[in-house]
C-alpha cells in the first residue's frame, strides 16, 4: 500500500503572475492603441522622440508578447504544473526570482526601447545586457520547472507538460542563437550574422517566437484548462500526441515564409513554404481536438462566459493557422507581404487566440485561488462581446486596406506606367481603414478594462488561498511494467528524455536550413562594388535603427515589375553583406528605401533635411512622424572607433587602425553635406555636427553600390 | 537548387538524410504508438487534468 503524502500548492506565485498579466495587458494594448492613433493623427507623435511611432511599435510588440502573454504563460504553467505533477513548485525562492526577474526585464525594456536602445531585430529588439538577463531568468524558470517534474508524485507526464518542456528548450535555443552579438558599448552591439544570413536567423527566430512563445505554451494551457472548464477530458488524447510531435517538428522550418521573393536563396524560400503548408495538419488537428472537447457540452457554452472565451480563442487559433499557411504560398504572399494583411493576421492570433484564452483562464482561475465566485457573469459576458467585436472591427478594415493598397501598388496604365507612382497616394487612401481599426482596438481594450475590473472585484470578494492543501500517493519508487513496455511510455515518464527528444526534433529544422547558409559561399554571391559604409553613414544607419525606421520602411525590392518600376533594380543578397543589422523590414507604411540614393528616387540633401524635420513640408498628407531632434542634437562620434573595431572583428574589411582616423573621414563627409545643404538654402549654424547630417549621408548611400557596378560593367 | 547547394557543401548531405529519416521515424513511431495504446490507459492519462 502506497503512503499518501500531504502537501500544499503555491497559489501566491500564480496570483502574482495573474496580476502581472492583467497589468501588462493593459499597458501593452494601450501602447498599441496609441500607435494606431498616431497613424491616423500623426500630430500625436508630439515631435517627441520617445513618443514617435518607430520607437513605440517595438515597445507594443514586446509588451504584448513577453509581458502580457509571457506572464500569462507563467501564470498558467505555475498553476497547472503543480496540479499535474501533484507537487508544490520545486523552490519558492526560484519562483519569486523568476517572477521579479521577469518584471525587471519588462521594466528595463520599457526604459530602453522608447529611448532608442534597440537592435532592431523584430521581437529581439532588446539590448545585450537585457538579453543576458532573459537568459538567466529563463534558466531559473527551467530549474524550477524540471525540479518540480523530478519531485513529482504523478508518474505520467500529461501532454500539457510536454508542450511546456518543448517551449522551454526551444525558446532557450532561439533566444541564444538570435542574440549572438558583440557589444560596442554598454547598450549597443552588432550581431555576428549580417545581411541575408541574419535575415534567415531572424525569421527562424521570429517565426518560432510566434510558434514557441505564443503557441506551444498556450496549447499546453489549452490542453489543461479547456478540459477543466468543460469538465471533461480532451476529445482525443491520441490526437494530442500527434499534434505535439508534428507541430514542434514542422514549426521550426517555417521561418523563411517571412522572406518570400526577397534575396534569400530560392531553396530556403521553397523549404519554408512547403513546411508552412504542412503546418495546417497538426494545427487543425489541435484546433479540432480543442473544439471537439466540447462535444455534448455546447449548451453550456451558451451560458458559461469562460467557455465562450475559450471557444473564440480556439477558433481564432484555427483561423490564423489556416491563414498563415495560405500567406506562405508565394503568389498569395506577393499580395499580403509588406501590407496590413500581416498586421491583421497577427492580431487574430494575439487578440483572439492569446488574449481570449488568457482571459478565459483568468476567469476560471482567480475565483478558485481566491476561494470565491466570479463577481459578475454579466460583466464577463460584456467583456466577451466587446472583445469579439473588437477583433472583427480590428481585422476586417486591415484586410480591406491590404487589398486596396496592394491593388494600387500594382496598377499599371495601358501604356505601362504605374497608375499611382506616388506611394503616398496609396497610404492616404487607406487611412480611413486605420481609423476603423482604432475603433476595433478601443472596443477590445474597453472589454479588457471591464474584465480586469470584474476580476479585481472577484479577488477582493475572497481571500487568497496562498497554500492550498492537497494530498497524493507518493511516487512509485519502482515502476511496475504492464506487460511489455513501449518506448513512448518510457519517454513519457522521463522528462529529461522528453527534453532531449524535443531538442533534437527542433534542432534538425534549424540546422538543415541555416548551416548551408552559413557555410556555403555560393548562397550569397559577392558583388565587387559593394563596400563597407563610411563612418558617417554607419552612424547615420545606427540612427535609422534607433528611430525604428524599419518599422515602416522596407529595404528589399522584390523582383516584380510593379516594384522595379516604382523603386528600381530588385535587391540582391550580395548587397547586404555589411549590413548589421539587416534592415529589410516586413511592413511598408512608407515606401521601400533600398534605392533611395539613386535613379529617379534620389532627392537632394535639402529635401531630406526638410522631410525629416517636417514630412508634410515635402509630402503633403504624409503620416510619418517628424524628427526635429535630429537637427538639434549633436552626433555622438565617441562611439565610432569601437563600432569600427567590432565590425572589423566580424569581417567588415576596414583597414587595421582605421578606427583612429575614422572620425576625420566622418567630419570631412559631414562638412561636404553641410556645404551642399547651405548651397541649397538650408542655413543652420553648426549643422555639420548634427545627427541629421549622418542620417542624410546614410539615406543618400542606399542603392549606390550597385549603380557603381552597372557603370563598371558598361 | 537545394541538392546542388548540398552537393557543393560536401559535408551537409548527412543533415538532409538525417532530417528525412528522423522526420519519418518520429511520425511513424508516434502514430504506431497512439494506435496501439490500450483504451483504458489513454483514458487514464487524459483524465489527469480533472483529478485535483
Amino acid at each position: 500500500m502506497t503512503q499518501v503524502e500531504h502537501f500544499h500548492y503555491d497559489n501566491a506565485i500564480v496570483k502574482k503572475f495573474a496580476f502581472a498579466t492583467m497589468l501588462w495587458g493593459i499597458v501593452g494594448m494601450t501602447v498599441g492603441l496609441w500607435i494606431a492613433l498616431e497613424l491616423v493623427f500623426p500630430a500625436l507623435n508630439f515631435d517627441l522622440p520617445w513618443l514617435s511611432f518607430g520607437r513605440l511599435r517595438p515597445l507594443h510588440t514586446n509588451a504584448v508578447i513577453f509581458a502580457f502573454v509571457g506572464n500569462g504563460i507563467f501564470m498558467g504553467v505555475y498553476y497547472s504544473l503543480q496540479r499535474l505533477m501533484k507537487a508544490r513548485m520545486f523552490s519558492d525562492l526560484l519562483s519569486n526570482i523568476h517572477f521579479w526577474g521577469w518584471q525587471l526585464i519588462i521594466v528595463s525594456a520599457a526604459l530602453t526601447l522608447p529611448f532608442g536602445f534597440t537592435t532592431s531585430g523584430e521581437y529581439a529588439e532588446l539590448v545585450w545586457p537585457i538579453d543576458i538577463a532573459i537568459t538567466l531568468i529563463w534558466v531559473v524558470f527551467g530549474i524550477n520547472m524540471f525540479g518540480t517534474i523530478i519531485k513529482r508524485r504523478e508518474e505520467h507526464l500529461y501532454v500539457a507538460v510536454w508542450f511546456y518542456i518543448a517551449t522551454w528548450i526551444t525558446v532557450a535555443v532561439l533566444h541564444i542563437v538570435r542574440n549572438l552579438e558583440i557589444p560596442t558599448s554598454a547598450l549597443h552591439s552588432y550581431g555576428i550574422f549580417a545581411g541575408v544570413q541574419e535575415a534567415l536567423v531572424q525569421w527562424w527566430y521570429g517565426h518560432n517566437a510566434v510558434a514557441f512563445f505564443l503557441t506551444t505554451p498556450y496549447l499546453g494551457l489549452m490542453y489543461y484548462f479547456l478540459p477543466k472548464a468543460a469538465n471533461r477530458p480532451v476529445y482525443s488524447y491520441r490526437l494530442s500526441i500527434i499534434h505535439f510531435w508534428a507541430l514542434i517538428f514542422i514549426y521550426i522550418w517555417a521561418g523563411p515564409h517571412h522572406l518570400l521573393y526577397t534575396s534569400l536563396p530560392d531553396w530556403a524560400q521553397s523549404l519554408g513554404m512547403v513546411f508552412s503548408l504542412m503546418l495546417i495538419a497538426p494545427s487543425w488537428g489541435g484546433m479540432l481536438n480543442g473544439l471537439l472537447t466540447l462535444r455534448g457540452a455546447w449548451d453550456r457554452v451558451r451560458e458559461d462566459p469562460i467557455l465562450k472565451f475559450m471557444v473564440v480563442a480556439v477558433t481564432a487559433y484555427g483561423m490564423s493557422t489556416f491563414e498563415g499557411p495560405m500567406m506562405s504560398i508565394k503568389s498569395f504572399n506577393a499580395i499580403t507581404h509588406y501590407s496590413d494583411w500581416t498586421i491583421a493576421h497577427v492580431h487574430i492570433g494575439a487578440l483572439g487566440w492569446n488574449g481570449m484564452l488568457t482571459f478565459g483562464i483568468l476567469y476560471w482561475l482567480l475565483p478558485r485561488i481566491f476561494d470565491t465566485k466570479l463577481h459578475s457573469v454579466k460583466l464577463a459576458n460584456t467583456h466577451f462581446w466587446l472583445g469579439t467585436l473588437g477583433i472583427i472591427f480590428y481585422a476586417i478594415p486591415l484586410y480591406w486596406a491590404a487589398i486596396v493598397q496592394n491593388l494600387m501598388w500594382r496598377a499599371f496604365t495601358p501604356d505601362g506606367f504605374l497608375v499611382y507612382p506616388n506611394f503616398l497616394e496609396t497610404v492616404t487612401q487607406i487611412v480611413p481603414m486605420y481609423g476603423i481599426r482604432v475603433i476595433g482596438g478601443a472596443l477590445y481594450i474597453t472589454g479588457v478594462v471591464v474584465g480586469i475590473y470584474n476580476l479585481l472585484k472577484t479577488a477582493g470578494s475572497g481571500k487568497l488561498v496562498a497554500n492550498e492543501a492537497a494530498s497524493a500517493p507518493a511516487f512509485p519508487t519502482k515502476h511496475v511494467a504492464e506487460g511489455k513496455e513501449h518506448w513512448h511510455r518510457w519517454i513519457e515518464r522521463r522528462p529529461m528524455q522528453l527534453l532531449i527528444g524535443s531538442l533534437i526534433v527542433v534542432l534538425i529544422g534549424g540546422m538543415v536550413e541555416m548551416f548551408p547558409m552559413w557555410w556555403v559561399d555560393d548562397n550569397v554571391p559577392k558583388i565587387e562594388s559593394v563596400k563597407p559604409y563610411t563612418p558617417l553613414e554607419l552612424q547615420g544607419r545606427d540612427l535609422y535603427v534607433r528611430e525604428g525606421c524599419v518599422g515602416c520602411h522596407s529595404q528589399m525590392v522584390r523582383p516584380f515589375r510593379f516594384e522595379t518600376e516604382r523603386y528600381g533594380e530588385y535587391s540582391k543578397s550580395g548587397e547586404f553583406i555589411y549590413d548589421r543589422p539587416f534592415l529589410w523590414g516586413s511592413k511598408r507604411t512608407g515606401p521601400d528605401l533600398a534605392r533611395e540614393g539613386i535613379g529617379k528616387l534620389k532627392k537632394s540633401d535639402s529635401w531630406h533635411y526638410s522631410h525629416l524635420i517636417d514630412p508634410t513640408s515635402t509630402s503633403p498628407g504624409s503620416i510619418m512622424p517628424a524628427y526635429p531632434w535630429l537637427a538639434e542634437d549633436d552626433l555622438d562620434v565617441s562611439s565610432t572607433a569601437s563600432k569600427i573595431k567590432v565590425l572589423r572583428q566580424l569581417g567588415t574589411p576596414y583597414d587595421s587602425g582605421y578606427e583612429t582616423i575614422a572620425n576625420d573621414d566622418l567630419a570631412a563627409q559631414a562638412q561636404r553635406i553641410a556645404k551642399s545643404l547651405k548651397g541649397e538654402g538650408i542655413e543652420q549654424a553648426g549643422i555639420e555636427k548634427k545627427e541629421i547630417v549622418a542620417v542624410i549621408a546614410y539615406l543618400q548611400r542606399l542603392g549606390v553600390d550597385i549603380t557603381v557596378q552597372t557603370q563598371a560593367a558598361k | 537548387m537545394f541538392k546542388y547547394i548540398l552537393q557543393n557543401a560536401g559535408n551537409t548531405n548527412w543533415m538532409a538524410i538525417l532530417a528525412l529519416v528522423l522526420f519519418f521515424a518520429v511520425f511513424l513511431f508516434s502514430i504506431v504508438w497512439v494506435i496501439t495504446r490500450k483504451k483504458d490507459y489513454v483514458e487514464k492519462i487524459s483524465r489527469l487534468p480533472l483529478e485535483d
